[in-house]
């Protein structure tokens, strides 16, 4: 007769033994058992991003509503200063449009990195007392940000529906394009710079500052024509510009849903024409995702590296 | 038992049918690294100094062993001798510096309070997300649902946010998920302390039944008498080494002598 205690014994000893990933196979081998152990995992990962943004509003009676005031009031703000006190809009047709897909889009890619940066740390309570794949508290907050991005992008392609410039052209492909170069640079970004962030907790407050930076080198306000006018001659700093990956992703963006940068339009009497896209800017693009994802491996390969020592160091 | 008892395949015949090895670990150390200043001003001044501020501390060195299939095995020792730490590295929670740990099956850690409990989330929320992490899938969960909140006797709290719960009351929930969890391996971390007497006589009932269904139990405890009434085999640490290897009652009495010296 066998009993419940034999059974047990029986089918652990068919189990092949499982040693901790880190202490797996290094380089190639050693990403693709992250990413496995991180799908099966997926249920949790469901779980986590629930519980972020269940637990970001939680108390607070408007809830999810918080998540669309801050953009809608940056809109705001951008709108009223710099599009018509400080007339920019004269310049940039269907300013709002065009204000706000950048700001959705750069939303998306700040929010990934700066809580994807904190997120181990905000984590320390599991990490100090559970085995998971860590990677799955970056890509809980990475899954948070694509919540409240896909929340703004309704916000606006109702706008957009609502203000009869709906772009049905091929150019629509570009957005999709934008979103995988956010999402892959900002991953990443937030792999890496969560691991960083344990042994050296200075990084978050840096990060918040290079975002201000960063929003700033991005032609989210300004429109890319301003660019090319402002750098003359001088060509090669529009290169230097488009290295930016988050960039190239917000002109993609733009060039998608912003209809009114590809057309001639007539403000006034002002003539505007359309907006003189980076010639080889599908290239580029292409060029932003392969780099974007090698980059990735070697963020996820430190990540892996480090994680060994988080549960001591939080 | 040696390790030569071991057949190839890494099992050992206990009570007449082959026991599997469930647990390896091997020359397994961890050293902790303790620097002493931390802002940027005092590395600065320190610079090239640091050598001096940093000081080495070896909580695990050199530690092998292996665990067969339903052992109930005890980790003793003084406070600070290693014994939380080897058991975070068997949970895979810390990496070892040398060596390695290889395990089968499914584990639970109960570790310190409710791991893993979010305090903004409501009991109900947190079995959710703790089963999950423990392994389950959801469908799961629902099934086991009731027997847990049943077991931790909560039930009027289970909609209350964990963060106003009694510490009796986070563990009580914690211990009822990890054992509904089908763990093949359960680790324990002096937790049991923590709830009133009638629920640790209940958890004590529970382990017992572990201990028949073949589950390997693996716990620190600094209280005698439990690991004596449980465990089979206790393992003394003492400065990171393992001092004695062997029954509970020689485990004890070595663990006494350890305080001695």
């Amino acid at each position: 007769m066998t009993t419940v205690a034999q059974e047990r014994a029986e089918r652990l000893a068919e189990l092949p033994f499982e040693v901790s990933v880190s202490a797996g196979p290094k380089s190639v081998g050693g990403f693709v058992a992250s990413i496995r152990e991180i799908a099966a995992h997926r249920q949790l990962l469901d779980l986590l991003i629930r519980r972020e943004l269940k637990s970001r509003y939680k108390d607070s009676s408007l809830g999810f509503v918080w998540s669309l005031v801050k953009p809608l009031v940056q809109l705001l703000i951008y709108y009223v200063f710099i599009g018509t006190v400080l007339q920019a809009s004269r310049g940039v047709p269907d300013f709002a449009i065009f204000v706000f897909s950048g700001l959705t889009l750069w939303g998306l890619y700040s929010e990934t990195i700066s809580t994807g940066t904190a997120s181990i740390i905000s984590n320390g309570g599991l990490i100090k007392k559970v085995y998971l794949p860590r990677e799955i508290f970056p890509l809980a907050s990475t899954g948070s940000a694509i919540f409240n991005f896909l929340v703004q992008m309704v916000v606006l392609l109702l706008a957009i529906i609502v203000l009869g410039q709906f772009p049905v052209s091929w150019n629509l492909l570009y957005v999709p394009v934008a979103v995988a170069v956010v999402l892959i640079w900002g991953v990443t970004f937030a792999v890496l710079l969560s691991a960083l962030n344990v042994f050296l907790r200075d990084i978050q407050y840096l990060v918040e500052v290079v975002m201000l930076l960063l929003f700033w080198a991005s032609p989210i306000v300004y429109s890319w024509s301003f660019v090319v006018k402002a750098v003359g001659s001088h060509t090669w700093l529009l290169d230097v510009y488009l290295l930016n990956p988050i960039s190239l992703a917000i002109l993609a963006f733009q060039r998608g849903l912003w209809q009114a940068g590809s057309q001639t339009r007539v403000i006034d009497t002002n003539v505007i024409p359309p907006q003189p896209w980076p010639a080889d800017m599908n290239l580029m693009l292409g060029g932003a995702i392969v780099v974007g994802l090698v980059a990735l491996f070697f963020a996820q390969r430190i990540f892996s590296r480090l994680q060994g020592n988080f549960a001591q160091e939080i | 038992m040696s390790v030569s008892d071991m057949t190839a395949s890494g099992t050992a015949n206990v009570g007449g049918y082959a026991s599997p090895v469930v647990v390896r670990a091997e020359d397994v150390s961890k050293r902790f690294v303790i620097r002493k200043e931390k802002s940027l001003k005092e590395r600065v001044v320190n610079f090239g100094r640091s050598q001096k501020h940093k000081d080495d501390f070896w909580a695990l060195r050199n530690v092998s062993f292996e665990i067969t299939a339903g052992t109930t095995i005890g980790l003793v020792g003084a406070n600070g001798s290693g014994k939380s730490t080897l058991l975070k590295v068997l949970g895979g929670i810390i990496e070892p510096n040398g060596g390695f740990v290889q395990r089968r099956g499914r584990l639970a850690a109960l570790l310190e309070l409710g791991a893993g409990f979010h305090p903004d989330l409501t009991g109900r929320e947190n079995v959710y997300l703790n089963s999950s992490i423990l392994g389950l899938t959801r469908k799961q969960t629902d099934e086991y649902f009731q027997s847990i909140v049943d077991f931790s006797e909560i039930e009027e709290f289970i909609d209350t946010q964990v963060k106003f719960y009694s510490s009796g009351m986070y563990v009580r929930l914690a211990f009822a998920i990890a054992v509904h969890v089908d763990p093949d391996i359960l680790l324990v971390d002096e937790v049991l302390a923590v709830g009133d007497e009638p629920f640790q006589e209940k958890c004590m009932a529970k382990i017992k039944e572990f201990q028949q269904e073949g589950r390997t139990i693996i716990l620190v405890s600094h209280s005698s008498g439990q690991v004596e009434a449980l465990c089979d085999r206790v393992l003394v640490l003492s400065h990171g080494n393992v001092i004695f290897d062997g029954g509970a009652p020689e485990g004890i009495a070595a663990l006494r002598e350890s305080f001695e010296h």
